[in-house]
């Protein structure tokens, strides 16, 4: 019933926006009462299917209920492909995308985006023993890596005159790093992190070194030109990570309870500039 | 578009010419070390002596029958874990990956070659072994001097044939991460998107070599037979 309500509620604003096409977006937003995000649905922890709710719950989808909060409508959540993220924005079928989406340079001609929700990237695990605690400290030494990936050019870029030595897997990688063929593996922060967890007993021989040495952004899409929607999105992420709600929710979806066992917040939700 | 010119100039060609240069290395370091290894092995085999025949059949069996991969993936990731620790770093600290692929390649390569020198000791007349025993020579002594030289002279085709193996099989150490052609291969592939071009590079270059390879044992047929 109430998802035949939403389609009648969807197919209603999709022809008032035809005719409204001028009017200011968020103006719209407030009129209709509710604040379509498109989410992937299937980005663990970011937007995914509960197995026992079968609800789709996650940090974004999190921020998603919060923002409507704060413009005071209804939140609705719509599951999007990847490759359809963009095109639905556009297309005026959601309002904004919370769906895992990497802010990057090519992408600013298609899209607007808000303030950086996420900031993910490329770590490195060393041996204590090694004595190296900065990725800097890795010049001229022996990493690890998995063949083919973004791995190994990022790891050069980040440290010029590493000797880098790439596997067919990660795990090759990982099991080279325990054997001490080298000093360091690099791999995507999340996977890096589940192999840390991984360790158990022997994590205290280990040190995940505090930088990235490459980074990705996710922020929230916003349709090209809709100052008034990005103004106001921007305000209530502004909010929540001054009341502190912003960085609840980050410890709710990746902090020490979570499979990905974030210690610590390296971020803060404040900018939506991102580097070239 | 297929376009090869970006192959030939800057980091691209870098790479691709030191894994070329590496991958004959491999190749020439593992003969050098598995003739000898297998002339020892064939001597094995046809040796007076149940035990060491024994130990020679052992040998061949065991590395050929065992895939040449897991022979790189043990010699790399588990038989340096069995040595001491001192041991250990010092082997890590050097260039593990590639001694790790010499030892797999030479132990592997010498199995076959050992077969190839046995048939070639079997083909010298047996007359030849006993004048050297009747003019008081010891087995060794008999075998080092006058049968295996004649016997490598007959067995120099096949083991050319093995050598043209053995330049096919330095691909596989990029498992183990020897920055050898194919290594480099794939990592020109991974940075530029180029996957037709960089395998043609690759291709070409072992084709070359082989084909050098093989010219020669043609030739050398020609001279011995």
């Amino acid at each position: 019933m109430q998802t035949r309500l939403h389609f009648a509620a969807l197919l209603f604003t999709s022809i008032a926006f035809t005719q409204v096409a001028q009017a200011d977006q968020l103006a719209n937003i407030k009129a209709k009462g509710e604040l379509v995000c498109g989410t992937l649905g299937t980005d663990e922890p970011n937007s995914f299917i509960d197995a026992r709710s079968r609800q789709l719950v996650g940090y974004e989808v999190d921020l998603c209920r919060a923002i409507a909060h704060g413009l005071g409508v209804k939140p609705v959540i719509k599951q999007l492909a990847v490759a359809a993220r963009i095109p639905e924005l556009q297309q005026g079928r959601i309002d904004i995308l919370t769906a895992s989406l990497t802010h990057n340079k090519e992408r600013e001609a298609l899209v607007d985006f808000s303030l950086s929700t996420f900031y993910t990237g490329q770590r490195v695990l060393v041996k204590k023993s090694s004595n190296i605690t900065t990725v800097a400290g890795l010049a001229g030494k022996k990493v690890l890596t998995v063949k083919g990936g973004t791995q190994e050019p990022n790891l050069r870029k980040a440290v010029p005159g590493v000797d880098v030595v790439t596997f067919e897997t990660a795990g090759q990688a990982y099991l080279g790093l325990q054997q001490g063929k080298g000093v360091g593996y690099v791999d995507d922060e999340v996977s890096l992190l589940n192999n840390y967890a991984k360790l158990g007993a022997a994590q205290k021989d280990y040190l995940v070194l505090p930088q990235n040495i490459s980074q990705e952004v996710f922020a929230f899409g916003i349709r090209k030109g809709e100052t008034g929607v990005k103004t106001a999105v921007d305000q209530v992420l502004r909010g929540l990570e001054k009341s502190g709600e912003a960085e609840k929710l980050f410890f709710k979806w990746y902090g020490p309870t979570s499979n990905v066992k974030f210690q610590k917040r390296t971020f803060k939700i404040e900018s939506d500039k991102i580097d070239a | 578009m297929f376009d090869l010119n970006f192959l030939l100039a800057g980091d691209y060609r870098d790479w691709l010419l030191s894994g070329l240069l590496l991958s004959l290395q491999l190749m020439g370091i593992t003969l050098l070390l598995s003739l000898p290894l297998a002339c020892g092995v064939a001597m094995l085999r046809m040796a007076p002596s149940r035990l060491l025949n024994a130990l020679g059949a052992a040998y061949v069996e065991l590395i050929r029958n065992v895939p040449l991969l897991a022979h790189f993936l043990f010699w790399y990731f588990g038989a340096p874990e069995l040595l001491p620790d001192t041991w250990k770093e010092r082997l890590y600290a050097g260039n593990i990956e590639a001694a790790s692929a010499i030892t797999a390649l030479t132990l592997y390569t010498a199995a076959y070659m050992a077969e190839d020198i046995r048939s070639g000791i079997r083909a010298i007349p047996a007359q030849q072994f006993e004048a050297g025993r009747a003019l008081g020579f010891s087995f060794l002594a008999t075998m080092r001097l006058c049968v295996v030289p004649q016997a490598l002279r007959l067995a120099a085709p096949p083991l050319l044939s093995q050598t043209l193996t053995l330049w096919q099989n330095t691909s596989i150490a990029t498992v183990i991460g020897v920055a050898e052609l194919m290594y480099q291969t794939q990592r020109v592939e991974a940075a530029s998107f180029r996957s037709v071009e960089a395998f043609v590079f690759a291709s070409a270059a072992y084709l070359a070599v082989s084909l050098l390879i093989a010219g020669l044992a043609a030739l050398l047929q020609r001279k011995v037979s």
